[in-house]
């Protein structure tokens, strides 16, 4: 699973700490550290950070494979939001 | 028995609004429109910056309330609109102070808390449904909504199970106060004074008792402090767990009550939740953008203020209008309707800037297994009024009561 923040529109509200501890931390100076290739096994817990992200800032795309570009926004990847239910 | 219809679903018209502009406001506090104010809202929009014939400034689109909630010229001290103190909790108080006290719970309001609290939340949902029994007809806010988030922030502060029922007393006076009722009875107000003082006394003697034997609550947190928060003493303490009980209530109880009500509004969306129970996630923010439980804040304007062609003046009294900024169509496809998994969201069901609901991540949580739970054991649920009658208060906005009929509750 891949997780990308929009550090320009990140304003350090923390609600993805509370909905996934796994994979985003919040470090003394309000700067967000995030895994942007955590374990599969924390997918809801992504799915739930993305989903409260007050400005909207996370996006999730499956893993990336060599040579892809990771820059790439998952809205063109079809296979990107319908990992689960969210169609 | 009148079936589903959809009152809040239903499109939305502007020149359904026959009131000069300026006489919205006072419309939208009137208890006669507190089962569908989002008309008012629509026709308020039409100048998102609007001047209300008593003065106040209301602002409804989703841009100006987005700027404002991040302006520092906007005070939460209505003392600076001339208005008389409404208690020191610190959602009415501006930097620094409502820093200092915003990072003391903070610093002890951590997700660990609050994952803590999880095993307590299926715990409840289920001793509540399970107390149900086999009955055919239940009133979900007396027999769910209200009674689990009391439940939670007991668990959170750490009141002894054996003192809980006078909590959920006093929770129950104190959401009377928030009616605003100008017919209510002296022997009314006395009860409610007396809730209040016996709530400080109880709280008082529970820090008191917290000062001497520190547990893993939050209250013990709170006079330890943390790495990020001071610790918090005496009256400051006490408004502040005061704060949490009440803001941490009404609302609670508004968000599952407002749920269930727009799932039996929606039945395919009810039926398509049913087969994907992971869809609560998106599910839930998007209850909080449709009907969300906080439909506006008072704020005051500490300067001139140049916004949308116009100027709010420095003193003024300014209506930041959440729930219509949530529901803008500058901003959303198709505001008015319900979509479940609406991505992505970005709205003020949890208001924005410095003061972001301080327990946003528990009423989530809350919700997400709340919901599921109601739908999963519910058989074949259905309202039977519809709208509900709702409680007068405009700004934190629910059913009073909302009574379901259904066929039987599984095990």
């Amino acid at each position: 699973m891949r997780v990308m923040v929009d550090l320009a529109r990140c304003q350090s509200y923390g609600q993805c700490v509370f909905a996934a501890p796994e994979i985003f931390e919040i470090s003394g100076q309000e700067v967000l550290e995030y895994d942007s290739a955590p374990s599969d096994e924390w997918r809801l817990h992504a799915l739930r950070a993305r989903a409260a992200c007050p400005v909207q800032a996370i996006t999730i795309g499956p893993a990336a494979g060599p040579g892809q570009d990771l820059r790439q926004p998952p809205a063109t990847r079809p296979a990107a939001d319908s990992v689960g239910v969210l169609r | 028995m009148s079936k589903s219809t959809g009152v809040a679903s239903r499109p939305v018209s502007v020149s359904d609004v026959s009131t000069p502009r300026a006489e919205l406001f006072a419309r939208v506090l009137d208890p006669a429109s507190r089962a569908n104010p989002y008309p008012l809202y629509a026709a308020l929009r039409s100048e998102p910056v609007s001047r209300q014939s008593d003065g106040t400034w209301v602002v409804s689109g989703f841009d100006e309330i987005a700027a404002l909630l991040h302006d520092p010229r906007i005070s939460s001290d209505m003392t600076n609109a001339g208005q008389s103190a409404g208690g020191q909790s610190l959602i009415m108080q501006d930097p620094p102070n409502h820093d200092r006290l915003r990072a003391a719970v903070m610093g002890r309001f951590t997700p660990e808390v609050v994952e803590s609290l999880r095993q307590e939340v299926h715990n409840l949902i289920d001793g509540l449904l399970d107390a149900v029994g086999s009955g055919t007809s239940l009133d979900l806010v007396e027999e769910i909504a209200y009674p689990l988030p009391v439940s939670v922030i007991c668990a959170l502060l750490g009141i002894p199970p054996q003192d809980e029922a006078r909590f959920h007393g006093w929770a129950d006076t104190l959401a009377r106060t928030l009616d605003l009722d100008p017919t209510m009875s002296r022997e009314e107000q006395a009860a409610i004074d007396h809730a209040f003082t016996e709530l400080h006394h109880y709280l008082e003697n529970l820090v008191a008792d917290r000062a001497e034997h520190r547990g893993d609550d939050l209250v013990s947190g709170l006079l330890t402090g943390g790495d990020r928060g001071e610790p918090l003493r005496g009256q400051e303490l006490l408004i502040t767990v005061r704060l949490l009980l009440i803001a941490g209530h009404e609302t609670t109880v508004n968000l599952i009550t407002n749920g269930m009500l727009t799932l039996l509004r929606h039945p395919d969306i009810l039926e398509r939740f049913r087969r994907e129970p992971e869809l609560v996630v998106p599910m839930v923010e998007e209850l909080v953008r449709y009907e969300p439980s906080v439909q506006f804040r008072y704020r005051a304007a500490l300067a001139d203020i140049e916004i949308a062609g116009t100027t709010i003046p420095r003193g003024s009294v300014v209506v930041l209008l959440l729930a219509a900024g949530s529901r803008d169509p500058g901003h959303f496809t198709d505001p008015d309707s319900f979509v479940p998994d609406r991505i992505p969201n970005e709205h003020f069901g949890f208001g924005g800037g410095i003061h972001y609901c301080i327990g946003a991540p528990l009423a989530r949580m809350e919700a997400q297994i709340v919901l599921p739970e109601l739908v999963r054991r519910l058989i074949n649920p259905r309202l039977t009024m519809d709208p509900p009658p709702y409680r007068p208060t405009a700004a934190l906005r629910g059913p009073r009561h909302l009574w379901i009929e259904v066929d039987g509750i599984r095990p």
